[in-house]
């Protein structure tokens, strides 16, 4: 199953362009990049930040059935871990398949431990993490 | 801000679309979560706060 990453700001489409081919640093960027001018979007997902008429760091994963599976919401100091982000996809991701599971903090793919959430796992969080 | 119901975890997101560059193409384009949906994938919305900044 597939994934798609999509950015967006309140910058138009012309800008999105504009910045693309003139940051350097963006030369490998090949994401989407979404012009939400009227700040409805950044309004729906709860990032829109009235003082300054932009996005606040937000992201969101929304699962392939269009259901909202996880968020983060940063203020505009600290950035996003990209590593953190992609293992919390490969979780749901994992998730949607092994429904019973749950995806411990220290999950990082496919072949980590799981656990298996139920009465035998109270207590024993300790014990069912090690191998 | 008030007209907008909160998005809670593990619920449907209410379709969007919007108007996107893709540097894939080199063209404009459209973005929606209904055709995401049908075409069965996952979406990360990756907010940031403009274009010329520090992202």
């Amino acid at each position: 199953m597939g994934c798609d990453v999509v950015t967006v700001s309140t910058d138009s489409k012309h800008v999105h362009l504009a910045w693309r081919e003139h940051e350097k640093e963006l030369a490998k960027v090949a994401f989407p990049m979404g012009a939400d001018q009227s700040g409805g979007l950044s309004r729906m997902f709860g990032v829109w930040n009235p003082a300054f008429g932009t996005a606040e760091r937000g992201v969101f994963i929304i699962s392939a059935a269009g259901t909202l599976m996880a968020i983060e919401v940063n203020l505009y100091n600290v950035g996003r871990n990209i590593d953190e982000l992609l293992r919390k996809f490969k979780a749901n991701l994992y998730l949607s398949r092994k429904t019973s599971e749950a995806c411990p903090s220290k999950w990082k793919d496919e072949g980590d431990k799981t656990l298996l959430p139920g009465a035998k796992l109270v207590g024993r969080v300790h014990e069912a993490l090690q191998d | 801000m008030s007209d907008y119901t909160p998005l809670k975890l593990g619920q449907p997101v209410p379709d969007f679309e919007f108007e996107t560059y893709d540097p894939g193409t080199g063209d404009f384009g459209t973005f929606s979560l209904a055709a995401q949906v049908a075409k069965k994938r996952w979406t990360i919305l990756f907010f940031y706060p403009g274009d010329f900044t520090f992202v």
